[in-house]
């Protein structure tokens, strides 16, 4: 039974290597050569095919030797040889006896003849191609040029990121030296990061990124506390520094202020540079709904043409543009990018996919001070002091603002643009805050109804309906009661 | 300094703790980049992996090194470092694979 199964196995191979060894001439047989004819004349067939089957002849055994890297045939013996090779191992490891016995024939019988038809194949075919050796057999470092490129590149961006964060680093170190005596002067904790237990100054600034400090100031009259952030550029980031090169931009100090409700009375106002105030009308909540004129040149108050004025109304910017203002102002014109003094300050426009929000923004009582230091870019921590005149500007309008009142007028003025906007925004949203109290008075049905149902006491259930019944029949009643009293006063 | 006249303007009873801005009321103050170039950096290495494109699996080191450099202090440094592994093994691997040097597309 063993040898059977063995001689099955055996015969099963020799089929299966007959095909194989017939693929690597499968030109043959697209040329039309019988099955029948292969099998009676082997030799018939290689004589026909003169070139392929030199070729095959000669390479079969050449591959085996010399590398594949110094082929100096032409084309055709190439392709052969390249298929002859792969095939050829194949074939190698199916049909070993199959392979000999050819090489044995060619050996005794055609091996002249095929050294004849070789050289008349070289006369007639194209002229010799060498190749190059492949690079990474090369064994140079020139061929991984683009490596290194990639890898200096790197490098390049790693010691940018070192210096740029040092140079941040050192940028903010100076202006907080610069700022240190005044802010202690004026504020009772100086610098929280807000995770220590007792609100003790930690007297440093808060790193928030390798391009942004933070610092928190509390603890004085006339205002709850002033946030300061220092929007340096982003020095450490190479893509950054070469966008700026095309695009010149400074680093920023931005100063908020939020104020107590006692401590302002109802204005909205901004005054800045007239690019900066074009930008806010757009972007802010309280300045597109409260100052809807474009903004006023700031000539009129003795300011440089440059500047621009957003006011709620004309006694606001009276009051606020006193002389020491105005020449705080046109002294540092070329630092300061706006100036925004709002009581109902809730920061930029939400853009809401769902249609309006369903409550007004939460607002806050702020002071919002934008400036740009020095430099464009190349700032040294020297330009830091420059600033400090712009801080004192700060804790005098915290001041000011904490006196200025509107007179009756402008209060009432004030009070009725508060309540416009409130009512076109009560009305926009009119539906929709409807319905959200209809889905409310559903689920609160739903819920006493589902309480009902769950009481396991037949009895209580019975007096927990009741009750409801009664609480529905008192609210239908109560409404018709007003429905007459609404006729009654109509008529 | 107009406001150090006599009185002392600092108030030590109406100090107010720190409280970091919520981000959720202001997602358009917050700079997408990191997040962008995190999510950017994967997609090439992914891409250098699977197909074995050597260009793709460099871009991606580029773009995990530019996600951390504008990345937050408070972001997660296990998401950077884990993004950037996975830039080093693409680049690693495509050598691994196909130790060839990269051919310059032009």
């Amino acid at each position: 039974m063993r040898s059977a199964f063995f001689l099955l196995v055996t015969t099963l191979l020799l089929l299966l290597a007959l095909p194989a060894s017939r693929g690597r001439y499968n030109d043959d047989f697209e040329d039309g050569e019988d099955l029948a004819d292969f099998d009676d004349n082997d030799f018939a067939e290689f004589e026909d095919m003169n070139d392929d089957l030199t070729a095959e002849a000669e390479t079969a055994p050449p591959p085996r030797v010399s590398s594949p890297s110094s082929q100096t045939e032409d084309d055709d013996d190439e392709d052969e040889a390249t298929v002859e090779l792969e095939d050829g191992q194949d074939g190698f490891e199916d049909s070993d006896t199959q392979d000999q016995d050819m090489y044995s024939k060619y050996d005794q019988e055609e091996f002249e003849g095929i050294g004849d038809m070789e050289k008349t194949g070289h006369s007639m075919k194209d002229p010799l191609i060498i190749h190059t050796v492949p690079a990474h057999l090369q064994n140079s470092w020139e061929s991984y040029y683009m490596e290194i490129l990639m890898v200096t590149g790197l490098l390049c961006y790693i010691m940018n990121y070192i210096i740029g964060k040092n140079k941040n680093s050192r940028l903010a170190q100076a202006w907080f030296n610069s700022h240190r005596e005044l802010l202690e002067s004026n504020f009772a904790l100086v610098g929280d990061d807000g995770t220590s237990k007792e609100p003790v100054s930690t007297g440093k600034l808060n790193q928030e990124n390798e391009h942004i400090y933070n610092l928190w100031c509390s603890g004085r009259v006339c205002c709850e506390g002033m946030l300061i952030q220092l929007k340096f550029l982003k020095r450490q980031d190479l893509l950054n520094t070469v966008t700026r090169m095309m695009r010149p931009a400074s680093d920023q100090v931005q100063v908020k202020v939020t104020l107590n409700d006692e401590d302002m009375d109802t204005f909205v106002f901004a005054v800045g540079s007239k690019r900066a105030m074009a930008r806010l009308q757009k972007e802010m909540q309280d300045l597109s709904e409260f100052c809807s004129d474009k903004p006023k040149s700031g000539a009129k108050y003795g300011l440089p043409d440059s500047m621009a004025i957003l006011s709620e109304m004309g006694e606001v910017t009276d009051g606020v543009m006193d002389n020491k203002m105005v020449h705080y102002i046109t002294n540092h014109a070329d630092k300061i990018e706006s100036i925004h003094f709002s009581d109902q300050f809730s920061g930029p426009k939400i853009m809401q996919e769902e249609g309006q929000p369903l409550k007004l923004p939460e607002t806050k009582k702020t002071l919002l001070f934008t400036f740009n230091v020095p430099g464009f870019g190349s700032t040294s921590p020297k330009d830091m002091d420059s600033l400090l005149p712009l801080m004192n500007m700060v804790i005098y309008s915290i001041d000011k603002v904490k006196k200025l009142r509107l007179n009756r007028e402008g209060k009432q003025k004030a009070d009725r643009n508060r309540a416009r906007v409130e009512e076109n925004f009560l009305k926009q949203t009119h539906a929709q805050r409807q319905e959200a109290a209809q889905t409310r008075r559903e689920e609160k049905k739903r819920a006493e109804k589902e309480r009902i149902m769950n009481e396991e006491d037949p009895e209580r259930q019975r007096r927990l309906e009741e009750a409801a019944q009664r609480r529905e029949q008192k609210k239908i009643e109560k409404k018709q009661m007003k429905m007459k009293q609404i006729k009654v006063k109509a008529m | 300094m107009s406001t150090n006249s006599m009185t002392d303007p600092r108030r030590q009873n109406k100090i107010l703790r720190y409280k970091p801005p919520s981000t959720e009321t202001n997602p358009t103050l917050e700079d997408p980049t990191p997040d962008y170039m995190n999510l950017l950096g994967m997609i090439f290495s992914m891409c250098g992996l699977m197909l074995k494109l050597k260009w793709c699996a460099w871009i991606a080191v580029y773009c995990s090194f530019i996600s951390f450099a504008n990345s937050r202090s408070s972001e997660d440094t296990k998401q950077m470092m884990s993004s950037f592994m996975l830039s080093i093994s693409a680049v690693v691997m495509s050598y691994l694979q196909n130790p060839q040097p990269m051919s310059p597309p032009w």
